[in-house]
């Protein structure tokens, strides 16, 4: 997890940010798991990890999204 | 339970917190900004959860993942991705220096008058705290204390909150919200003109998310349901299905939601969930009790008293979770479109 960190904090462009967070999502996943194991109530902690499956990627989604978009524009000449 | 090694777990995380939040700050790029928040909620809800707080880690898990990030995005999409700062006189930097350290260490002054973590004796946990959890179970079979907290023993409180998103929601209608038809402003060029690609053309997303949708949806009415015994309830129910709806219009676009889900009925069903809520309340009154007091409740729902609190709770849970879903998806919408509601990220 920490070689990740890395990439989110010096990432030199704005892509490998994306990629870097979207595997910390992933990771924390497992960790809100783990500490479920170590309450010793995993069945509360299934439903966060869940719902973090379920939501994870629509940031990514959302921010590639955008980069097409400015990519088109780019490609138009609008912007630079 | 075995001496679990939680200080450890918080002070890792909170110091990679405060290094997010550094680095978020000083980035110029915004779209690098959000995402690095991204990060940053992630982190938050490890902490809660290793506090145990699993309800408040549910809510970051699905506010931060599901919506606010997205709604980050789609602001800097309407707006300009750099920000480049003015560089303030040096005496307005000094001033503005002068406040936040005198600010922060005034916060740090109060630190030792602060309970320990997790002190028997605080006041958090001597005064109202025993009483919620020796009789959360009697008073309405729920086993969730938070459920119980949130929605029944505190349900002003619960009122007021989804009232604030309901407000929130209609103040980003009226600032954003613009009738192509008799708007006279006109757009500078980069933002009116038309995604140049063809939005048909990532059949990846398109059906990865036809697929995930219904399972997301299904899921939030799980979590809005079941609230009683595990985390959940309406806010984060909420905030899932309003999440799945905004999956579809950044995988489709925002006209073909909007040809199921056209603005009045976003509007009128935003309404509605704050109408459920006053409406449980009042009709509490009528069957003789106090506003909100769903025990009173009980020769209309099934079971005696402690039963109909706990369906209290859910029909409460349910107008929570309507509008919180239906907020969230005219915000989207608004801050995708500027207003317009023709077209989004």
């Amino acid at each position: 997890m920490l070689l990740v960190l890395i990439r989110v904090i010096k990432g030199p462009t704005v892509i490998d940010r994306l990629v870097a967070v979207n595997v910390i999502g992933t990771k924390s996943i497992v960790l809100i798991l783990f500490s479920g194991i170590l309450f010793g109530q995993l069945d509360m902690f299934v439903d966060i990890a869940l719902g973090y499956g379920l939501l994870n990627f629509i940031v990514s989604i959302a921010a590639s999204r955008y980069y097409q978009h400015r990519r088109s524009l780019e490609q138009k000449g609008k912007i630079s | 339970m075995a001496e679990l090694p939680i200080w450890q777990y918080d002070t890792l995380f909170l110091i990679l917190v405060l290094l997010f939040g550094i680095t978020a700050l000083a980035m110029q790029n915004l779209m690098g900004a959000a995402i690095v928040f991204g990060a940053y909620s992630f982190l938050m809800c490890l902490i809660w959860t290793t506090m145990g707080a699993v309800d408040v880690a549910f809510t970051e898990a699905a506010v931060g993942a599901g919506v606010s990030t997205v709604f980050i995005v789609a602001t800097i999409y309407n707006t300009g991705v750099s920000a480049i700062p003015k560089s303030p006189r040096i005496a307005f930097k000094i001033f503005a220096g002068l406040i936040a350290i005198g600010t922060g260490a005034f916060l740090l002054s109060a630190l030792p008058d602060f309970p320990g973590w997790g002190d028997p004796k605080s006041p958090v946990n001597s005064t109202v705290a025993p009483y919620y959890i020796k009789n959360s179970i009697r008073d309405a079979h729920v086993p969730n204390i938070v459920t119980t907290v949130l929605a029944d023993y505190r349900s002003f409180d619960t009122l007021l909150e989804t009232t604030v998103v309901f407000i929130a929601c209609i103040a980003i209608y009226s600032i954003l919200r613009i009738d192509n038809a008799k708007s006279k402003v006109t757009e500078p060029d980069i933002i009116t003109s038309p995604p140049a690609y063809d939005p048909t053309d990532s059949l990846i997303i398109r059906q990865a998310s036809r697929i995930m949708v219904p399972f997301m949806q299904l899921f939030a009415l799980y979590v809005i349901a079941h609230g009683h015994y595990s985390p959940g309830g309406g806010f984060q129910g909420g905030v899932i299905l309003g999440a799945s709806i905004i999956l579809l219009c950044i995988s489709f676009d925002i006209k073909h939601v909007l040809q199921h889900w056209t603005e009045k009925k976003i509007m009128l069903l935003t309404a509605l969930g704050v109408l459920i809520f006053a409406t449980v309340g009042l009709a509490c009154i009528l069957m003789g009790g106090e506003y909100l007091d769903y025990g009173y409740l009980d020769s209309v729902l099934p079971g005696d008293k402690a039963y109909a609190r706990s369906h209290g709770i859910l029909l409460v849970e349910i107008g929570v979770g309507i509008t919180v879903m239906f907020s969230m998806i005219g915000i989207y919408i608004n801050l995708a479109s500027n207003g317009r509601f023709d077209r989004g990220l």
